[in-house]
C-alpha cells in the first residue's frame, strides 16, 4: 500500500507541474487546440503513442489476449504497421500539410475546408461527441477496474477520483500541456510494460518454456472442462488461431484485430497530432520512436495475457479466466498475484498514465467536436471557442462517467472494454476513412460524394451495431426493447451476420456510396478553399 | 520455434518485430528529409 501511496503522489505531482507550464504556455486559440504547431519529434511520437495505446489495450485486449491467446498480436501487427507506419508515412504527412495550409485545428475542420462543406464539419462533430463517450468509457473501466481491484476500493469511488484529475489535467492545460505529459507518461508506460514481459517470462522459466507450457496447457488435468465454452466457440488453444468461420474467429479477425488495426487511421484524437509539428521531418523522426513504443505496449500486453494462463494454472489449477472471475480482470489479477508488491504500485501509475494520456485527448476530441465544430462553426453560437470547448469537454467527460458506470453493470463474461474500443474505431474508419483518404490524394473527390460517403459509412456501421452484430446489440438493448432478441438475424439463415463486426459492411458500403456518388455528380468544379470562419 | 507451433502466430511476432524494424529504418534514413518550416495559417 505504501508503494502505492508514493508513486501516486510523485506522479499527480508531475502532471501538476505539467499542467501548469501546459497552462501558462498556451496563450491562443491555435495554441490550446494545436499546441502551437511547433512540437518536438520524440514529445509528439510518445503523445501519440501514449494516447493510442490506453488501459482499453493493456487490461481490455492484454484480457481478451488471456481468454483468447496469442492470436491478438495480429493486432500488434496492425498496430505497428498500419498505426504508425501507414499513419504516419501516408496519413500524416499529408495530413500536416493540407492541414496548415488550410488553417484546420480539428478534424471535422479539415474535412470541412478541405471538401469546402459545412455540413461535413457539424456532422463529423456531433457525430464523434455522441460517440467517443463509449470508447472514453472503455479507457475509464480499465483503470478503475484495476485500481479497484488492487486497493480494494469501491468500483464507483474510484472512477469518480480518477475522473476528477482526467477534468482537471485536460481542462486547464489545452493540447499543450497534455503533450508534454504525453511523453512524460510514455515514458513511464515503455519502462513499465518492459519489466512486465522480463518478469513474466523470468517468472514462467523462460522465453521457450513459457511459450511451450502454454501451447501444453490445453491437454492438462482439469483445463479441457474450463475452456469447453470457448472450444465449442472455435477456440484451438492460446498459442494457435481459433478455427476459421468460428464465433471466436470472427470475433478475434473481425472486431478485435480488423477494427482496431484498421480504425486507428480514422481517429480524430490521433489524426490531429499530425497538425501539431512544424514539417514531415518530425514525422519522419516520429515514426522511429513510435514504432518501438508499440512493440513494447500491445506486444506485451497481448503476449503476457495469453501466459498469465500458465501462472493460474500452476499455481491454482485454474485457467485465467476462471482465476481471475472476468475478462477485463485478468490483467489486474495477475499483477497483483504474481509479480512484487512494489511493482503493483508502479504498474498501478503506468496504467494510470495509459488512461489519463488517451482520456485526455479524448475529451479534448469530444470538447473541440461539439464546442467548436458543431456549436460555433455549424450553428454559430456565441461566446469563445476555448469558453464552448472547455463546458464541452467537461459534458463528454461526464457522459463517459456515466457509461462507465453503466458498463460496470454488463454481463462481466464479455470484453466490454475490448468491444468499446472497436466500436468506436470501426464506426470511425467506416465514417472517415474513404473521404480522408480522398481528401489527402484524390483532388478531384467532390464534396457530395463525401458527404454521401459519410453518412452511408456512418449509418450502415450504427445499424449494424444496434441492430446486427450480437456483442453490441445486445449490450445496448435497443434491439431487444424493439425486436426482443439480441440481434435481428439471430436464428435465421443470416446467423453468421451475428458475429460479423459493422467495420467488414460499413467501410465497403461507405466505399461504394462515396464512389456512386462520385460517378454521379463527376468531378468537382469548386476549388479546394477555406470556408468562412467564425473567429472568436 | 520458442515453444510456439502454430506458423499464424510465430507469423504475427515475425510481422510485429519486422514492422517496429521497418519503422525505427524508415526513421533513420528519412532523419534530415522532409523539413519545409511551413507555418500554416490556423485561426490566431
Amino acid at each position: 500500500m505504501n508503494y502505492v501511496i508514493i508513486g501516486l503522489a510523485v506522479y499527480v505531482l508531475f502532471m501538476a507541474v505539467l499542467a501548469y507550464l501546459g497552462y501558462k504556455k498556451t496563450r491562443n486559440t491555435a495554441d490550446y487546440l494545436l499546441a502551437g504547431k511547433q512540437m518536438h519529434p520524440v514529445v509528439m511520437a510518445m503523445s501519440y503513442g501514449a494516447t493510442f495505446i490506453s488501459t482499453s489495450a493493456i487490461v481490455g485486449f492484454g484480457g481478451a489476449a488471456g481468454q483468447f491467446g496469442m492470436g491478438l498480436v495480429w493486432l500488434t501487427v496492425l498496430n505497428i504497421f498500419v498505426g504508425i507506419f501507414v499513419a504516419f508515412v501516408v496519413f500524416g504527412k499529408k495530413t500536416r500539410e493540407i492541414g496548415h495550409r488550410l488553417g484546420t485545428n480539428t478534424m471535422p475542420e479539415f474535412f470541412a475546408r478541405r471538401f469546402n462543406c459545412k455540413f461535413i464539419q457539424g456532422y463529423s462533430g456531433i457525430l464523434i461527441f455522441l460517440f467517443m463517450p463509449i470508447y472514453a468509457s472503455a479507457v475509464l473501466k480499465g483503470i478503475v477496474d484495476y485500481v479497484a481491484k488492487y486497493i480494494g476500493v469501491d468500483f464507483t469511488v474510484v472512477l469518480f477520483v480518477i475522473s476528477a484529475l482526467a477534468a482537471v489535467f485536460v481542462v486547464a492545460g489545452g493540447l499543450k500541456g497534455i503533450m508534454y505529459a504525453d511523453a512524460f507518461q510514455g515514458a513511464l508506460m515503455f519502462t513499465g510494460m518492459a519489466f512486465l514481459i522480463i518478469y513474466t517470462y523470468d517468472l514462467l522459466g523462460g522465453v521457450k518454456a513459457a511459450n511451450a507450457a502454454l501451447s501444453q496447457l490445453p491437454s492438462m488435468p482439469g483445463v479441457a472442462e474450463q475452456t469447453e465454452g470457448l472450444v465449442k466457440g472455435g477456440f484451438a488453444g492460446w498459442t494457435s488461431m481459433p478455427k476459421p468461420g468460428s464465433p471466436v474467429w470472427w470475433n478475434i479477425v473481425t472486431t478485435l484485430v480488423a477494427g482496431v488495426g484498421i480504425g486507428a487511421l480514422a481517429q480524430p484524437q490521433l489524426s490531429v497530432k499530425f497538425m501539431t509539428v512544424k514539417s514531415g521531418r518530425e514525422l519522419n523522426r516520429a515514426v522511429l520512436s513510435g514504432g518501438i513504443f508499440i512493440v513494447f505496449m500491445t506486444g506485451v500486453a497481448f503476449t503476457v495475457g495469453a501466459l498469465s494462463n500458465v501462472a493460474f494454472y500452476n499455481s491454482t489449477g485454474q485457467i485465467a479466466l476462471k482465476a481471475a472471475g472476468s475478462n477485463d480482470g485478468i490483467i489486474p489479477a495477475y499483477i497483483k498475484s504474481f509479480l512484487p508488491e512494489w511493482f503493483g504500485g508502479i504498474f498501478l501509475i503506468v496504467l494510470l498514465a495509459a488512461a489519463i494520456t488517451t482520456l485526455n485527448a479524448l475529451v479534448h476530441a469530444m470538447g473541440t467536436a461539439l464546442g467548436r465544430d458543431f456549436l460555433k462553426q455549424s450553428l454559430h453560437m456565441k461566446g469563445k471557442t476555448i469558453s464552448l470547448t472547455r463546458v464541452s469537454m467537461l459534458i463528454g467527460l461526464l457522459i463517459s462517467v456515466i457509461l462507465a458506470w453503466l458498463s460496470s453493470k454488463l454481463d462481466i463474461s464479455m470484453a466490454i472494454i475490448a468491444i468499446g474500443t472497436s466500436l468506436f474505431y470501426g464506426l470511425c474508419a467506416s465514417t472517415f476513412l474513404p473521404s480522408y483518404i480522398a481528401a489527402l490524394y484524390v483532388r478531384n473527390f467532390p464534396k457530395t460524394a463525401a458527404v454521401v460517403s459519410m453518412i452511408a459509412g456512418s449509418a450502415v456501421s450504427l445499424f449494424w451495431i444496434f441492430f446486427v452484430q450480437e456483442k453490441t446489440a445486445g449490450s445496448l438493448q435497443i434491439c431487444r426493447l424493439l425486436f426482443n432478441t439480441t440481434s435481428i438475424v439471430k436464428g435465421t439463415v443470416l446467423n453468421t451476420l451475428s458475429m460479423v463486426d459493422a467495420i467488414v459492411i460499413g467501410l465497403p458500403m461507405s466505399v461504394i456510396a462515396g464512389l456512386i456518388a462520385w460517378a454521379v455528380v463527376g468531378n468537382k468544379n469548386e476549388v479546394e478553399t477555406a470556408v468562412p470562419v467564425t473567429e472568436d | 520455434m520458442l515453444g510456439i507451433t502454430d506458423a499464424s502466430i510465430l507469423l504475427a511476432y515475425v510481422l510485429s518485430v519486422g514492422s517496429a524494424l521497418l519503422c525505427i529504418v524508415y526513421g533513420i534514413v528519412n532523419w534530415n528529409k522532409g523539413e519545409n518550416n511551413d507555418k500554416g495559417g490556423g485561426n490566431k
